[in-house]
């Protein structure tokens, strides 16, 4: 057996392994250089929320769960941080039971760093059963009546950042972070309808189709999965910051190469043999 | 006890999710009973903290509590209307569900009116692009360009009405495939991409959260054992795998 044919034949277990091992590196060091390229998606979702009145409010909707925190984590954490830094109220309402938890947690954690207080700054509308057909509708006609309390079951009134909320005129934006297909059900129901922007963070998994809507005008900006995120960090002045969502890109970009590397690797081992083989059966034509 | 758990807390968690990462990845290597376990535990979980959710932010606070605290009775209703979905599993009375599951798929049908306007008429109108002027520059004009063929190639490729027998439409519909090919790579790509950061997400939590916890934990001597004997336990199971069965000699008459 000679090398080439090896190479076809690597247990998967051992490249898991070097997997592993390429990205513990870039996770072990931190470094905190952010990436230098900046998408157009992700500039215009910055833009977007740089214009956003501060007496308006912004909704950021989760969606994701525990198993999609390594991308929506950084994303919420991100967008939350620069609507603190903006001073521009928002709501965090989650679709999901655990991201319920996960997205208050992130807040939480913001709101001590920046000095900000909840009820005033921002508030946690709790998990809600997602039924947008009726849900988004309601919420951009009468907010108060629909959305009713928040995580903690205190009346919306009694919480001054959401307290003049009363339909969708009274709304900047709305940010959803998802994991999932929910993007549609936004421009169809909510941002459409009462021309609100959007903007669209999703896992990677899911961005690619995502790109119609933004050549439309239908998305206002976008963050495609945590370099996204990494590149909207260093649009809000956190370029040097060791962040997770900057560690997460250099070990995403060390484990991209070294996929292509196996890629070529196994490719060639592939037309060694062949010709090989051929070279055994006579030779060629 | 209570007092050391309630102390101990956020370690305690660390541990737990760290054993559970551990678990659950022990698939990689093979198929095996931590695993399973790992996995019924993390559906039962869910599965309970889904029902407490629900009831917790739901029920509790939008229907129980005005129906039993607030006089507001008629709330009652809901819970006839909802049970009306459990009739699928009588043969009899299948028909009560059926009047539910019309409601509703009536509602999504409606909806679908409105999704369709909304998601599609925009696209429609932007496909519409100028070739030139508008102030566009040459590098703009030919994105158009692009954007046409690749948009007509696509297109020619769904037209199923007729043969692609003429060479023009054989040959448009076959870049059409290709490039709908490109695009699908692109997804692929990006799938990859996904898949590796939420790996990579693992590992982070690993080596910063669950690593200095290690460190701490090291210090101690039960520890050490307790490492030692798993160790021991990990290469004796890895042996004993990967030793040849012996040979089972048939005896025959």
């Amino acid at each position: 057996m000679n090398i080439f044919t090896r190479l076809q034949t690597i247990d998967r277990r051992v490249l898991y392994l070097l997997i592993a091992l390429v990205i513990t590196v870039p996770l072990l060091v931190r470094p905190g250089r952010h990436p230098r390229v900046k998408f157009n998606e992700v500039r215009n979702a910055y833009k977007t929320i740089s214009n956003v009145p501060k007496d308006k409010l912004v909704i950021i909707s989760i969606t994701w769960g525990p198993g999609t925190t390594a991308e929506n984590g950084p994303q919420t954490e991100v967008m939350m941080r620069h609507l603190f830094q903006r001073g521009v109220k928002f709501a965090v309402v989650s679709w999901d039971q655990a991201g319920n938890e996960l997205s208050y947690e992130i807040g939480k954690k913001l709101e001590k760093e920046m000095g900000k207080k909840y009820g005033v700054d921002w508030v946690h509308l709790g998990y809600r059963v997602y039924y947008p057909q009726v849900v988004f509708r309601g919420m951009a006609q009468n907010f108060q009546k629909v959305m009713e309390y928040d995580k903690f079951h205190t009346p919306l009134s009694k919480l001054p950042a959401v307290s003049g909320v009363k339909t969708s005129k009274d709304i900047g934006a709305v940010i959803e972070i998802t994991p999932s297909g929910t993007l549609e059900l936004w421009i169809a129901y909510f941002n459409g309808p009462y021309r609100i922007p959007l903007i669209y963070c999703p896992t990677a998994v899911m961005a690619a189709e995502a790109y119609p809507y933004i050549d439309s005008g239908q998305i206002n900006g976008m963050l495609n999965g945590v370099i996204g995120a990494a590149q909207y960090e260093a649009l809000i002045g956190m370029q040097n910051a060791k962040t997770d969502a900057a560690a997460t890109s250099w070990a995403l970009s060390a484990a991209h190469i070294f996929i292509i590397l196996l890629i070529v690797v196994g490719n060639l081992g592939y037309l060694a043999t062949k010709r090989a083989a051929r070279g055994g059966n006579g030779g060629g034509r | 006890m209570v007092t050391w758990i309630a102390k101990n807390a956020p370690a305690i968690t660390i541990w737990c999710a760290a054993l559970s990462t551990f678990a659950i990845y022990s698939v990689l290597y093979a198929e095996n009973r931590f695993y399973r376990f790992f996995e019924h535990i993390f559906i039962g979980l869910a599965t309970g903290y889904g029902v407490y959710a629900t009831w917790a932010q739901i029920l509790g606070p939008k229907w129980w509590d005005p129906m039993v605290k607030q006089g507001q009775w008629y709330w009652a209703f809901a819970a006839v209307v909802g049970s009306m979905f459990y009739f699928m599993y009588s043969r009899k009375h299948a028909w009560i569900s059926r009047v539910i599951f019309g409601l509703f798929m009536g509602l999504a049908a409606g909806g679908m009116f409105r999704e369709f306007y909304e998601l599609y008429f925009p696209q429609i109108g932007s496909s519409m692009k100028p070739i030139a002027g508008h102030g566009m520059s040459v590098w703009d004009s030919l994105n158009v360009v692009v954007f046409y063929v690749i948009l007509l190639a696509c297109m020619s490729y769904f037209f199923f009405s007729f043969d692609h027998k003429n060479a023009a439409t054989k040959k448009t519909a076959a870049a059409g495939r290709w490039f709908l090919m490109i695009g699908f790579g692109a997804i692929f790509g990006a799938t990859v991409m996904g898949r590796m950061t939420l790996f990579i997400g693992r590992f982070n939590f690993l080596i910063n959260d669950w690593g200095p916890q290690v460190k701490i934990a090291w210090a101690t001597l039960p520890f050490k054992i307790v490492i030692g004997l798993a160790v021991v336990w990990l290469i004796v199971a890895l042996i004993r795998r990967t030793k040849p069965p012996k040979a089972k000699i048939a005896i025959e008459e």
